[in-house]
């Protein structure tokens, strides 16, 4: 068949269907290409050039001082948002996938009520959460400590974490263990050797939204630490809004650590995103 | 005639009648199982008790939700049952982890591991289980993927095999082992139906040749009857009959196993019992039919007693109008393997008669039917069987 003749046969709720299709999808594009764009072309200009009148892409006399400069400045902050992203990563996963494997495939009383007290957790507007965790902070000798970084973002990553394993163990035909130990292993053997390894995809996505959470948020961080103690690459971020030469933002400036502190998790999410598509799945492979 | 009974002829060919004597008195025992779930509101096994020799091919067949998967669990461990004890080769097992059996259980979806080959797959229980060498387990596996003729496939992941080779690796994985005895939860349900004989039919030949116990759970009737040296029946977590496929099909102890067994299905009237001296004959509101061969003192019902009326399809026949014991009209008729089935409808009871192809019309609807007199069941109101 021609295409002609196909074209033919559309109906006018079909093109009006296409047409509404498309148009909100470049104005989705838009939404998000545009910022972008400007923030990087803003990003390689020198100063006279963020003031310029005239509007270009393309910065005439391109430069990458503002990245060089960005660098130096947030260089011990970016170890920290490593250090606290890391550490985010790892008590969320030794804390939710062992809880998420208890909820999926164990029965304890109150199983029912505990998991929903869990997920209303994540309800709870954290910002409530900020002053009583700085005030506890104090008292218990963890501000401006790693640890206190952490622990303050679990509040956040652990019941997400819980909530997500939980479903994808679920998923998991039992069978799978059951035939593990009746070829040999014990229920802890069976948990390692085959749950494990198949947990991959959800282990991912957990390990990829905690480091996100760890490495991107702001409130927690700029709360329980102040500038002698581990503070984050994007609370560093902020500083430079106040920061530059007393009157004027730095904006070249603020477009290159925006970038140079959104790399890592976009690296991340790349090596990342068919693991976090096959945990998000509807269906279990 | 095929000799059913297994255990004579196998042990005069392959065990010598010494080592039969240090064998304990039967190679599985199951006593008084029972199994609740729910804190006990849900009986799903309830007094359980069968012997099983080595060699015997056992089927637990029933309809779904019966309990025999339940049963299964609790000889592999899976489950651990409420009362009652499992004995493996003289062992008493109830309790013990599944890995502690020696026990293979094959499932009903495949539960290969995704994340390893074929061969993986196949090596874990000696990887977990034995300290073989290297060599060995490659030889063990070998051998085990030619017998199953699965060998081309130990490279590849599970998910690359058709479903039929999946279930091999299954067995394959189990039949490494060289397990006590092979449980099979209905391994092939879930394969369409030409694989599904040819897969029967080399489970069969695969017991013959490794004689051990295997106890295969299904809901088909025609699975249970083609595999079983010893078909176990179960209704409602019950034990209904244990018999040979013969017994079970042509002496069912009770209506549910007459109307289980058999396809079409075992026509059932109802009708009470007349005795007439030494004569007994059964009446319906469409028919009466004396009984040959018995006699009103060596019966088990009393006159006008209520009694269910069983004959298999095969023992009917369709004569002309007026010619046979009764008359009925023909509803449909339909073509089952080398016979037709033809369903007919007396009264407000249904029935089925097979016949040899094309030999009924059904030009004419009304025709006459008559009885093999002597294969005529009887079973009581509680539907127990009685003649």
């Amino acid at each position: 068949m021609s295409t002609a003749s196909r074209r033919a046969q559309l109906s006018v709720s079909d093109i009006l269907y296409k047409l509404l299709f498309y148009s909100t999808l470049g104005m989705f594009l838009l939404m998000v290409l545009v910022p972008l764009i400007l923030v990087i072309s803003a990003s390689f200009r020198p100063l006279v050039e963020i003031y310029a009148t005239d509007v270009y892409l393309i910065p005439k006399e391109p430069t990458i001082q503002p990245w060089i400069d960005g660098y130096e400045d947030l260089k011990p902050n970016l170890l920290n948002s490593l250090y606290i992203a890391t550490g985010t990563v790892t008590i969320a996963l030794v804390v939710a996938i062992p809880g998420a494997y208890a909820y999926a495939r164990t029965s304890f009383p109150w199983k029912k009520p505990l998991f929903y007290i869990i997920i209303l957790s994540l309800l709870f507007p954290h910002v409530l959460l900020v002053i009583p965790i700085t005030d506890l902070w104090y008292d218990f000798g963890l501000y401006n400590t790693l640890p206190g970084v952490w622990l303050g973002h679990q509040t956040f990553v652990v019941p997400f974490a819980i909530w997500i394993m939980r479903d994808f163990f679920q998923k998991m035909p039992s069978n799978l263990e059951e035939a593990a130990q009746i070829y040999g292993c014990t229920q802890w053997s069976a948990f390692v050797r085959v749950v494990l390894p198949l947990a991959k995809p959800a282990i991912i996505a957990v390990l990829f939204l905690a480091f996100l959470n760890g490495w991107n948020d702001f409130l927690f961080a700029n709360m329980v630490t102040d500038s002698r103690g581990p503070q984050p690459a994007v609370v560093q971020l902020y500083q430079t809004i106040n920061g530059g030469s007393g009157e004027a933002t730095d904006w070249q400036l603020l477009m290159s650590e925006s970038l140079i502190i959104g790399l890592p998790p976009v690296t991340l999410y790349l090596f990342a995103r068919r693991y976090i598509s096959e945990a998000f799945a509807v269906s279990a492979s | 005639m095929y000799q059913w009974d297994m255990s004579s002829s196998r042990d005069s060919q392959e065990i010598s009648p010494a080592e039969q004597t240090q064998e304990p008195a039967h190679y599985i025992d199951i006593n008084g199982l029972r199994k609740t779930f729910s804190n006990g509101t849900v009986v799903a096994v309830d007094d359980f008790n069968l012997d099983i020799e080595e060699d015997e091919f056992v089927v637990f067949l029933g309809p779904s939700g019966c309990g025999k998967t339940t049963t299964l669990r609790c000889i592999s461990g899976l489950e651990l049952p409420d009362e009652g004890e499992v004995i493996l080769n003289g062992r008493d097992v109830t309790f013990d982890k599944p890995k502690d059996r020696d026990l293979a259980f094959v499932f009903q979806n495949i539960t290969l591991f995704p994340h390893m080959t074929v061969r993986e797959n196949i090596r874990f229980g000696l990887d977990m289980k034995t300290d073989l060498s290297k060599d060995e387990k490659k030889r063990k596996v070998e051998e085990t993927a030619e017998l199953l003729d699965i060998a081309e496939t130990l490279d590849r992941q599970p998910t690359a095999l058709s479903g039929g080779q999946q279930q091999r690796v299954s067995i394959g994985r189990a039949m490494v082992m060289e397990p006590t005895a092979f449980l099979l939860d209905e391994p092939f349900a879930n394969l369409d139906a030409n694989l599904r004989d040819r897969m029967q039919t080399e489970i069969k030949r695969l017991q013959r040749e490794l004689g051990k116990s295997m106890i295969f759970v299904t809901h088909d009737q025609e699975e249970a009857m083609t595999l079983g040296d010893k078909i176990v029946i179960m209704e409602d977590g019950e034990i209904q009959q244990v018999g040979t496929p013969y017994e079970i099909y042509n002496q069912p102890k009770n209506l549910f196993i007459a109307k289980f067994i058999g396809s079409p299905s075992t026509n059932i009237f109802e009708g009470t019992a007349k005795i007439n001296g030494e004569e007994i004959y059964i009446e319906t509101d469409d028919f009466e039919v004396r009984l040959p061969n018995v006699r009103a003192s060596e019966f088990a019902a009393s006159n006008g007693d209520m009694v269910f009326l069983g004959i298999r399809p095969e023992y009917m026949h369709v004569v002309p109008k007026s010619e046979g014991i009764f008359n009925a009209e023909i509803d449909v008729k339909e073509l089952h393997g080398e016979h037709d089935a033809i369903y007919f409808t007396v009264g407000e009871t249904p029935f089925t008669v097979t016949e040899p192809q094309g030999q009924v019309q059904d030009t004419e609807r009304v025709k006459g039917v008559d009885f093999d007199t002597d294969k005529i069941w009887l079973f009581n109101e509680r539907e127990e069987r009685i003649h």
